[in-house]
């Protein structure tokens, strides 16, 4: 190589990145869905998301976890191709949020129901059967609990399952949880930890002439220690779980389904969640499965149309569908059918509803 | 002279204690030295028995029926909404006549991937005469029967805690003795982007967005890195500011990565406005972060360069311009290239940056540009290691190896030029 | 036209210009032979008319590749109808992209009516007229700089030191970018972190004992209390740290000891490729192995021998990273006990010391502030990593110092409260930045720290 050689492929080199930029500055339109949302609907999404990618023309939708919460937080920041177009929600949609929305110029959100699915608090299979009450988990759980005399409330002094019931074993309590960004939180306060709130009588009470404090009373969760926030990861929840058996975790029904080899869910009120308790509703724990898309975005979007289809049609979310086999329990038939109508027909939440 | 005798006696009476301390402490060094490499060699181990196996995919063969009236029953063949997954149920169906329950029928369906259904639709498109005829082919199990025929999941524990049943073993079983089971290289690892399905997950997606990203990097991080360290080891004058740069650029090569991601997030996502999992941005953050390591690879070379040299250019009369353009960069270009080369292969292993500008999600589509979203394989790496099923674990190990073989692919480049074409003065 | 074709294009006129330069350079002055008559070698009468060909051109091309996108836009929507006009912000952004995929002849979705039509192939001619335009423009510009630079020429023209001095602004501003880099760090974190701290007092942040960032994110939830109390987070980096050095910093010492004294120069030559193999492997690997084969062999082992150990606890996540750090150390050690001269070693062993007593009580000795320097930027390492805790420590911010509890760290906080976030409203969002510019102002200090120790030691031999 000569020097001459040499200096002369610098230069080229050093014109490169001209060459480059020129390239890259050219930026193209968004063709394809932006999802973003719970991580419990996440394996449905990016399930249903790959499907419809493989077997369209169009791209395979971008899916980020970010929880509920956090999701319909940016899918309300606005209507354009830099907002996402569906928000996917293991709740249903807030007043609060249903006016952030509206206040950002997104008045037409469409709501669809995809399916039911269990909160369930797992333990290692390698740990012992437990059954707990929502009371056991509102007194184990809460930030402050009842105290002696009526009206009094006490900074949560329970260490052990035996402390909140006699009747549970002695270990220490350690529970794997959510996040506040997160839907399986949000549903957690209000079916278990509500649920088992109330059945203090002058707390109950306090709903009717005091729901605020009623609410921070029922829905605070501790902060020492014991209630461990472990983030939008479920899986990592697992695998702690795993190594340690005396912990528990709080997450969806389809992922202890996912993950039958590892973990088992622990009764609540008596009833074990498996697949046919929750779609029977007879396990107390259950909430329904959303998304949100914008309707501003259908026909604008491609492809957003026919992922709404895809979602809400039987192969996916039927008794037979794929989205079964991931877990999700779906909905009586009779109610699939008026959703994917209401989805063709794009019919919009209206403000009121909610 | 007693005197004398005294000390070597007082000596030669310590002399074994303090030969047994020589020993102990040798022992010591070559302890320190073993474990290291012990590690290393654990390491490497079981990496390679996790993830060798990943590079094998089960096949089924199945002899399918392309009826025309299951597949085009409007005389024209509908490729997007045809019942291709129909072709292979009917296959199953014919080997199991005796599974008629439909819990049983499922579960006879779940042996098989969903990636036979769009084999059979690509198989026609390639060839639309088959519509009507019949064909044999070898299609990918499950990843869960993938598991089991791969001896991972044990048949022996208890039905419930496994993902495949007991009939399912039966039925995998049957297939292997009548031969139709076999283990092939694993294609789709390698042709695939990502999926949720194991036996369809590939690295190729995450591979394209890393080279996307390495491209943005070397085009704006070598030509910068090298104009850089030129002005500064010859012709930045000797003073406050280029003592300054000097001390600047030794403490970036030294700033935890994670804060060049705040950087990327804060002046390039939000401030700027490009788009969130863009190999561009990757690519611009990757390049600030293995500036530092090109700069200080480049003085060295420029300083390894004797004087000789410039003095003798100097001699007959060269510019300052001339004498490093024509005489020094040609000499000090290999030490140039290796310092870049190592620099780009610590921009291929990093992932903390890449986290906070959104390049964990879940992205299927191979990217075809610096915009398009995509991720980088040490992600991937981190997405996969969080995936609940089996089957991704030895997927991580493999996409681990995979990435490890280009790291030492990069780094063997760079021993070769180092060897090659750096002269010994 | 393509930019490619527009660059290729604009390389060749740059050629073609050089030509000319020189050529007329030696024309000036009658020949070849007589180029001693021009005041610069004519090939840099070549290079002057380059210069003035390509960056002139180059600026333009790149401010109207930056501005071309948004003008061509802002035309396409002067042409809609005014229904269309009159839509908001979001929703003629929608229909922009949506006229942008229909004109790159992209999946589509909705009915195309002629509006839309028009409005794509509106676009795509404008957006061709706007390529022409600039490719006339960019040549043109080429040309009249290359012309004006070939007319200047003149055998007295200071040809040389023009074109060095262009180089020289180049190399100054690439030099430069190391400055902007660190500017930008500083500056993005800084403010971010002084909207967090109007928010947080700077005083509950730094002596606070209680971290629960997690904090409701609409008006009618129940979330934590929203403390943002970083010590847990410090003594959890503190910890994972020690636990790191102590690993390092004995073996990666002993390592570099015996390599440079006992081992055979064979050995020396195996051994050391082989530790660097262990820098090389990335973060993320090492958090894999920590996550999924360390951490449950820890806690099995801790459990054999009777204590409590948590799933993800800090022995874990610190232990891998020893290892990883094991290499800087040995390097860095190495380089301090090769830098004390022979002189001094020789000396000893001629008193009739052991090699360890040589070792102990005087070229370590002597090394040590090299040492001490390499071990705090093998600290500053330990504190800014981030993939082995991020995956194998927990989210836990306990304030403790039992190794076989789980604690969290800087790093793991910050990519938790940013990894799908995107709102930079909240306090709890902002905390990731006030924790990135302690992790920056704390590695800074070690880092100069550090390279201050191993300089000025080198100094004192040498």
């Amino acid at each position: 190589m000569t020097t001459r050689f040499k200096a002369r492929l610098m230069l080229a080199i050093l014109l490169l990145p001209g060459f480059m930029a020129s390239n890259a500055i050219a930026q193209s339109a968004r063709d394809y869905i932006y999802i973003v949302g719970s991580s419990t609907v996440y394996p449905f999404a990016t399930v249903v998301a790959e499907r419809f990618g493989r077997g369209t023309e169009f791209k395979t939708p971008k899916v980020e976890s970010t929880g509920s919460g956090g999701g319909l937080k940016l899918f309300c920041d606005g209507i354009g191709v830099d907002f996402p177009d569906i928000a996917n929600s293991s709740r249903a949609i807030k007043q609060s949020e249903i006016d952030a929305c509206a206040t950002n110029g997104i008045s037409d959100v469409i709501e669809v129901k995809i399916g039911y699915d269990g909160i369930v608090i797992a333990s290692a299979n390698s740990s012992a059967d437990m059954s707990f009450s929502r009371r056991d988990l509102f007194m184990a759980l809460a930030k402050q609990v009842p105290g002696g005399q009526e009206g009094q409330l006490v900074d949560n002094p329970n260490r052990t399952w035996a402390d909140v019931n006699p009747d549970l074993p002695a270990i220490r309590i350690e529970v794997l949880g959510p996040p506040p960004t997160s839907g399986t939180r949000d549903a957690f306060v209000e079916l278990a930890m509500e649920g088992g709130c109330k059945t203090v009588p002058w707390i109950k009470a306090l709903k009717d002439s005091d729901s605020d404090r009623f609410k921070s009373v029922c829905h605070t969760i501790r902060e020492d220690g014991v209630f461990v926030e472990a983030g939008e990861n479920d899986n990592l929840i697992v695998q702690k779980l795993e190594a340690n058996p005396s912990a528990f975790g709080i997450f969806g029904f389809s992922f202890l389904d996912q993950n039958a080899e590892k973990v088992k869910g622990a009764a609540i009120d008596g009833v074990v969640p498996t697949f046919e308790t929750i779609a029977d509703g007879d396990y107390p724990v259950a909430r329904p499965l959303y998304f949100y898309a914008k309707k501003a975005h259908v026909g604008v979007i491609p492809g957003l149309r026919e992922y709404l289809r895809e979602f809400t049609s039987e192969r996916a979310w039927g008794e037979e569908g794929y989205l079964s086999d991931r877990g999700l329990i779906p909905m009586p038939d009779d109610e699939r059918r008026q959703i994917a109508k209401d989805v063709r027909e794009l019919n919009a939440l209206s403000a009121a509803s909610h | 002279m007693k005197d004398a005798n005294s000390t070597r006696m007082k000596v030669e009476a310590g002399l074994q204690r303090r030969r047994r301390k020589e020993r102990v402490f040798q022992l010591i060094g070559l302890l320190a030295t073993a474990v290291g490499i012990v590690f290393l060699g654990v390491f490497f181990f079981s990496l390679i028995k996790q993830g060798a196996s990943a590079f094998e995919q089960t096949h089924v063969r199945l002899d399918v029926e392309m009826s025309s009236e299951a597949l085009a029953p409007d005389g024209e063949l509908d490729l997007i909404y045809a019942d291709f997954d129909g072709v292979i149920r009917s296959a199953l169906r014919n080997l199991f006549p005796d599974v008629t329950g439909r819990g049983d029928r499922r579960e006879l369906n779940q042996l098989v991937s969903i990636a036979a259904g769009y084999q059979v639709r690509d198989m026609l498109v390639e060839d639309p005469d088959l519509l009507g005829g019949k064909a044999t082919i070898w299609v990918p199990t499950s990843a869960n029967v993938d598991m089991l025929v791969k001896g991972k999941i044990d048949p022996g524990i208890d039905e419930a805690m496994r993902p495949v049943s007991n009939q399912q073993i039966r039925w995998v079983d049957q297939l292997e003795t009548e031969g139709r089971i076999e283990t092939r290289f694993n294609t789709a690892l390698f042709t695939n982007g990502d999926s949720r399905e194991p036996e369809l997950a590939g690295i190729k997606g995450a591979l394209m967005g890393s080279v996307y990203m390495l491209l943005v990097t070397v085009a704006l991080a070598f030509p910068i890195g090298v104009a850089a360290a030129i002005y500064l080891e010859e012709f930045a004058p000797k003073n406050r500011w280029a003592d300054l740069i000097e001390v600047n650029i030794n403490n970036l090569a030294a700033v935890p990565s994670i804060v060049f991601g705040l950087l990327g997030l804060a002046v390039f996502i939000n401030w700027m406005g490009l788009p969130r999992s863009a190999p561009l941005v990757g690519g611009l953050v990757l390049s600030l972060l293995t500036l530092p390591v090109i700069i200080i690879a480049s003085r060295a070379a420029i300083q390894a360069v004797p004087p000789s040299i410039r003095q003798a250019a100097f001699g007959l009369g060269a510019s300052r311009m001339q004498v490093v353009f024509h005489h020094i960069m040609p000499l000090a270009l290999p030490g140039m290239l290796t310092g870049t080369i190592i620099g780009m292969s610590r921009a291929l292993g990093e992932s903390a940056p890449l986290l906070m500008i959104g390049m964990v999600a879940f992205i299927v589509d191979v990217p075809g540009g610096f915009t398009d979203p995509a991720t980088a394989l040490p992600v991937q790496v981190f997405l996969w290691a969080d995936s609940p099923e089996r089957a991704f674990a030895e997927r991580t190990s493999a996409a681990i190896i995979v990435l490890l073989g280009f790291l030492l692919l990069m780094n063997l480049t760079a021993v070769i030029i180092r060897k090659r074409m750096e002269r010994k003065w | 036209m393509q930019n490619t074709t527009l660059i290729l294009l604009l390389g060749a006129m740059a050629v073609v210009a050089f030509y000319f330069g020189r050529s007329r350079s030696l024309a000036l002055v009658g020949g070849a032979s007589k180029s001693a008559a021009l005041h610069s070698l004519p090939g840099y009468y070549g290079y002057f008319t380059v210069v003035w060909c390509l960056l002139p051109a180059l600026a333009l091309m790149l401010l109207w590749l930056l501005f071309e996108p948004r003008l061509v836009v802002a035309f396409v929507v002067s042409g809609l109808p005014d229904a269309e006009r009159q839509m908001t912000g979001g929703e003629l952004n929608l229909l922009v992209n949506n006229i942008q995929n229909l004109a790159s002849g992209d999946a589509v979705s909705g009915e195309v009516d002629s509006v839309l039509r028009a409005a794509a192939d509106r676009y795509n001619e404008i957006s061709q007229w706007s390529r022409r335009l600039l490719a006339v423009l960019v040549l043109g510009i080429a040309g009249l700089g290359a012309t004006y630079a070939w007319r200047r020429i003149q055998p007295d023209l200071r040809a040389r030191n023009r074109v060095e001095q262009v180089i020289l602004y180049l190399l100054v501003a690439a030099s430069s970018i190391a400055i902007l880099t660190t500017v930008g760090i500083v500056l993005s974190v800084l403010f971010e972190a002084i909207r967090f701290f109007q928010k947080v007092p700077l005083t509950e942040f730094l002596f606070g004992l209680n971290w629960s960032p997690q904090t409701a994110i609409r008006a009618d939830q129940v979330g934590s209390s929203g403390s943002f109390g970083a010590v847990p987070l410090f003594t959890g980096t503190l910890l994972i740290t020690a636990i790191a050095m102590s690993v390092a910093v004995p073996i990666g010492l002993m390592t570099a000891i015996y390599l440079a004294e006992y081992s055979s120069a064979r050995m020396r030559a195996i051994a050391k490729p082989l530790l660097e193999i262990l820098a090389g492997i990335p973060t993320v690997v090492y958090g894999f192995f920590a996550a999924l084969t360390v951490a449950p062999w820890v806690r099995r082992a801790g459990e054999g021998l009777g204590f409590e150990v948590a799933s993800e606890s800090a022995l874990a996540a610190g232990l891998v990273m020893g290892i990883m750090i094991i290499p800087l150390v040995s390097s860095l050690a190495d380089d301090a006990i090769h830098a004390v001269p022979s002189a001094m070693r020789d000396g000893a062993l001629g008193l009739g010391s052991t090699r360890s007593e040589t070792m102990t009580k005087v070229i370590l000795p002597a090394a040590l502030p090299g040492i001490v320097g390499g071990v705090l930027l093998a600290v500053s390492r330990a504190i800014g990593e981030t993939m082995i805790v991020v995956m194998a420590a927990g989210l836990a911010a306990n304030l403790t110092a039992n190794p076989f509890e789980a604690v969290t760290t800087v790093t793991v906080q910050i990519v938790t409260l940013l990894v799908g976030d995107q709102e930079f409203d909240s306090a709890k969002t902002l905390a990731a930045f006030a924790l990135g510019l302690m992790l920056f102002l704390v590695t800074l200090c070690l880092n100069i720290l550090g390279l201050r120790f191993v300089r000025k030691y080198r100094e004192q031999y040498d």
